[in-house]
């Protein structure tokens, strides 16, 4: 047990590094967690010994995958119901698309100009097929679009997009058995029920501080997660799917959601992306940089070239459908799930997986680098002013006459 | 004539000296004041983080502009308080544009060399977009 304790003391220590770096450099310390863990992994490995951090064990698994499994239910819960009944048509057909495009297209380039086998292939478009809801409900909230009809549709269309990618991978690499089966039973009947079940349990014994609300969800995530596993599938499908289900009820109980949000970010999400991090094997990227660039190529422009004319479909205007694309373009959280699901299950191997993982974490980050050296505040000047500054010089006789 | 102050507020030093010469000028011109705070997300934003950030921030500046506002009382000057998400000199700049702002004010942090060249700096890229005079209030140690 001794060990054990040291251990724990060495993660949630690097946890603290990855904090301390996030709030000095304002990002995100989920991207900080990702990069802590693979610099340790690197330093350990060359100093002490490559099984010193130990992210094989089964306590850390453990939560690291409880991470990925509340992580997700809580993203899953985030969706507005009444938006999307509202403008299902167009959120639908946005978020399929945004899902297909990428993952057809960057599993074809995978498989056809990489040469990865089908499988690793197949998982490389999962893995790269996702839209982070987070970063573009971020930049919805700066420019006050999260209040529109037109945000709020694009923000379903991204759970519709990120819906796509869970399913993909719970199914595509599940066995099929009668296992299958009886997961995809169960599920459907869970799914049925915990709309009109879960508000009436609540109601009648919530508000302890026992935080029964807490331990009736773990039990409902940990459960179907299991049954997810024990039948070939992946434990974060039915987390998303159970958020979704319940996103007009647990969703709409900040209280809750708060509590839960403690819980996960204070100490399961760390041991998630840490471990996630600590898989990346950075000579594997330095010997093999191309794959990563012709990766974060495929994904940004099959997203392109999937989500620009949808938008145009449902008569976007160009600035609308350019932006909307564009925003469309990142996803870190599912991603690397996508990404670890295929490596703890043999799908891909440790080289395929940093690459899958480094693009991943470009797909954030350089779109976002851009914005911010192109976005300045001369993008929301008046156009008048605008034209101005990019006009020849005139002579003064004619300004006067302006 | 000075008829609209826009204060930029994060609960720092220099936002606080800078605040307290906003009052100044508001005072003299009988103008009255916009005092903005700035939630900054982080980059790339995860979802969690974002609602955690979200409720710390508008509970945080929720505190502060209480205090100020009690500050204010009995100096009788109007004021409007204001929260919003996102890069901090860019949210400025457009509060300041959408209050009609006549002066912006703000504080400066004092970045070292590389923090600016890593972070950028908020008060340059106000001072260069804005649409009506900055005053830029230093604290010197």
């Amino acid at each position: 047990m001794t060990e054990t304790w040291f251990l724990a003391a060495v993660w949630v220590g690097l946890a603290l590094l990855a904090v301390l770096i996030a709030i000095k450099l304002r990002i995100s310390t989920a991207l900080t967690e990702i990069v802590v863990g693979t610099v340790a992994q690197l330093v350990f490995a060359a100093t002490i010994g490559t099984a010193f951090l130990g992210a094989k064990q089964p306590w850390i698994a453990f939560l690291a995958g409880a991470g990925s499994i509340v992580l997700t239910f809580l993203a899953g819960a985030e969706l507005d119901p009444v938006v999307f009944r509202a403008r299902w048509k167009e959120a639908t057909a946005i978020g399929l698309v945004g899902f297909f495009a990428p993952f057809l297209g960057c599993a074809a380039i995978a498989h056809y100009v990489l040469h990865w086998p089908a499988r690793p292939a197949w998982l490389a478009g999962v893995a790269l097929s996702t839209t982070s809801v987070a970063v573009v409900y971020a930049v919805m909230l700066e420019l006050g679009l999260n209040k529109t009809q037109f945000g709020k549709a694009i923000l379903a269309a991204c759970f519709i997009n990120d819906l796509g990618t869970v399913i993909a991978l719970g199914l595509i690499f599940a066995p099929f058995t009668v296992r299958t089966l009886i997961f995809v039973g169960v599920s459907a009947a869970v799914f049925a029920i915990l709309p009109w079940l879960t508000p009436r349990f609540f109601q009648r014994y919530s508000g302890r501080v026992s935080e029964l609300e807490a331990k009736y969800l773990l039990l409902l995530l940990f459960g179907m997660g299991g049954l997810a596993t024990w039948s070939g599938s992946e434990a974060v499908l039915p987390a998303y799917m159970i958020g979704m289900v319940l996103a007009g009820t647990v969703g709409k109980d900040h209280a809750l959601v708060r509590r839960l949000r403690t819980l996960t970010f204070g100490l399961l999400t760390p041991f998630y992306f840490i471990r996630a991090g600590s898989f990346v094997s950075v000579p594997a990227l330095l010997a093999a940089p191309l794959t990563f660039v012709v990766l974060f190529f495929a994904k940004s422009v099959t997203k392109f070239v999937g989500v620009f004319p949808t938008t145009k479909v449902f008569r976007y205007g160009k600035d609308e459908a350019v932006y909307t694309t564009l925003l469309m373009s990142t996803g870190l959280t599912f991603g690397t799930i996508s990404a670890l699901f295929g490596l703890s299950h043999g799908i891909i191997n440790e080289a395929q997986y940093s690459h899958l993982v480094a693009t991943v974490i470009a797909s954030a980050v350089i779109p976002t680098v851009i914005a911010n050296a192109f976005f300045l505040p001369r993008h929301h000047l008046p156009a008048t002013l605008e034209e101005e500054e990019n006009a020849p010089s005139k002579p003064a006789a004619t300004a006067d006459t302006k | 004539m000075l008829k609209t102050i826009l204060a930029a507020f994060d609960g720092s030093d220099q936002s606080r000296k800078a605040f307290e010469f906003a009052v100044e000028v508001a005072t003299k011109f009988g103008a009255k004041m916009v005092v903005v705070g700035v939630i900054q997300l982080p980059e790339p934003a995860v979802s969690i983080e974002i609602d955690a950030m979200l409720d710390r921030g508008k509970t945080h500046f929720a505190e502060e502009f209480a205090a100020l506002a009690k500050k204010l009382e009995p100096l009788g000057i109007a004021v409007e308080w204001r929260t919003a998400v996102g890069h901090p000199a860019e949210q400025i700049v457009r509060e300041a544009e959408d209050c009609h702002a006549d002066l912006i004010v703000m504080g400066r942090r004092g970045l070292t060399r590389a923090t600016r060249w890593i972070l950028g700096s908020v008060s340059e890229r106000v001072l260069r977009y804005a649409h009506c005079p900055v005053t830029v209030v230093t604290v010197v140690k």
